[in-house]
């Protein structure tokens, strides 16, 4: 019968990785929602648009918020093109993202 | 001299502390893994000529970087010999493509696993199985190679399905380890082997990567004709629904030997399921499409007339037929991809035996 399998010191190496992400840090926060534009950005997942309406629909009553900005970046299983969000950036003063599965 | 390796490391007992700080670790897939000491991961890299610090691969959202050192130690880990790597490194080449779409596959809620097609003389070389169980366990090359691409997407981009971003509802077995060569010498008279429909040439090895849901197989044990073969193929594409963007059909040697004896050539095969795999608008509607997944404007039903027939492929090259498995019985198969092809790719790669 074996009785020592490996027995032996071992030096063994480490197989994950750090990966540094890049953060761009958080946007300046609005101090109010009223007069503002409203961004509803889905992930084109089925619930998400019905998710950010009901958001929406909450805030309208607490908030006298401008206008409602219903867009969908299209495709849930990558990020938002920049330009696309820059785009959306020009027509909105705050955006809600929701992942409605 | 291969430059020193910079992973920390760590000093155990014997072999048996090392499996169980890795399980501890959360660096497993569940399984013990063979410690990676530097002189075996040394050798790993000095089988396919790298420097520890070459970069195989970015995975394009998130940036992470995966170099030749971290993937050799996976692949130490998964039980790899050294001569192996080359068909890991062209694996990882693969899958970091933008088109395969990596990220989304690996955390997605619909639980892909990823499956290696390799293709070429390289196949005979590594002993890598494409016949009698060539999806099952038992052989050494298909079962490490597998393995080292899930150690290698879960310790270096950090993508594992305990406690992290792996997010499928049901998840899939092939997650554990995918890897089957073609059965090159099974194909039909004048077919070529799947890196050489996408490119390559006869003489090339290569990878081709895949992400796989779950497949079906089927006994078709009656008929002899590719257009009956076919047929059954075609019943068990259809619960995917209309316009199938790619799917790999797996063919049987036996079935593989009727397309032979009737001549038919490979892109036949697309061809005559996207002809004559079609229902009208109101049988796909009653089965529930189009889908969720579906929702690609192509693919929209609504619109038509309920009498008007689709096929389940977009295209005839939408299929990837394939000829894996042994000498005896009928049984062959169908593997979707991921979102049916939509939006992860299949993509394959040479494999450079000296880099």
């Amino acid at each position: 019968m074996v009785t020592n399998i490996g027995a032996k010191p071992l030096r063994v190496l480490d197989p994950t990785a750090t990966q540094s992400i890049a953060t761009d840090g958080m946007a300046v926060r609005t101090e109010s929602l009223a007069g503002k534009r409203i961004g509803l950005l889905t992930n084109d997942k089925l619930n998400a648009a019905n998710l950010l309406d009901a958001v929406y629909d909450v805030l309208a009553e607490r908030f006298e918020v401008a206008s409602a900005y219903r867009v969908n970046k299209g495709d849930a299983s990558r990020p938002a093109d920049p330009g696309f969000l820059n785009d959306l950036s020009q027509e909105i003063d705050v955006a809600i993202l929701a992942n409605g599965d | 001299m291969i430059p020193r390796l910079t992973s920390d490391s760590i000093e155990v007992s014997d072999a048996l502390e090392a499996i169980e700080t890795y399980f501890e670790n959360g660096w497993s897939d569940g399984l013990p893994v063979v410690p990676p000491t530097p002189e075996a991961v040394t050798a790993m890299l000095e089988a396919a000529s790298l420097v520890p610090d070459d970069i195989l691969g970015i995975e394009p959202v998130k940036g992470a970087v995966i170099t030749a050192e971290k993937a050799a130690i996976n692949a130490v880990m998964a039980g790899c010999k050294p001569e192996y790597m080359p068909v890991v490194i062209a694996a990882i080449e693969a899958i970091t493509q933008p088109e395969f779409n990596l990220h989304g596959i690996t955390v997605s809620t619909m639980g892909a696993a990823i499956m290696l097609i390799v293709n070429g003389p390289i196949t005979k070389d590594l002993e890598i199985n494409s016949g009698v169980s060539a999806f099952g366990p038992g052989h050494r090359a298909n079962a490490t190679i597998g393995r080292a691409i899930r150690l290698v997407i879960q310790n270096i981009l950090g993508t594992k399905s305990n406690n992290g971003l792996d997010k499928a509802t049901l998840g899939h077995p092939g997650k554990y380890s995918w890897c089957i060569a073609e059965n090159e010498e099974a194909l039909p008279n004048e077919w070529s082997p799947l890196h050489v429909t996408h490119g390559l040439t006869e003489g090339e090895s290569a990878v081709t990567v895949m992400s796989g849901l779950s497949g079906t197989q089927f006994g078709e044990h009656e008929v002899s004709t590719p257009e009956r073969i076919l047929d059954a193929f075609a019943q068990r594409l259809y619960p995917m629904g209309p316009g199938v963007k790619q799917v790999v059909l797996v063919i049987c040697p036996e079935h593989a030997s009727h397309f032979s004896a009737a001549g038919w050539k490979k892109e036949q095969v697309g061809k005559y399921i996207y002809e004559n795999a079609r229902k009208p608008a109101s049988e796909w509607i009653a089965m529930g499409f189009p889908s969720g997944a579906q929702r690609d404007p192509k693919s929209e039903l609504g619109d038509a007339n309920a009498d008007q027939l689709t096929s389940v492929l977009d295209s005839p090259e939408s299929a990837i037929p394939i000829v894996v498995g042994g000498d005896g019985g009928a049984w062959s198969a169908v593997i979707p991809p991921w979102s049916l092809g939509s939006r992860s790719k299949v993509v394959t790669r040479p494999i450079k035996a000296n880099r």
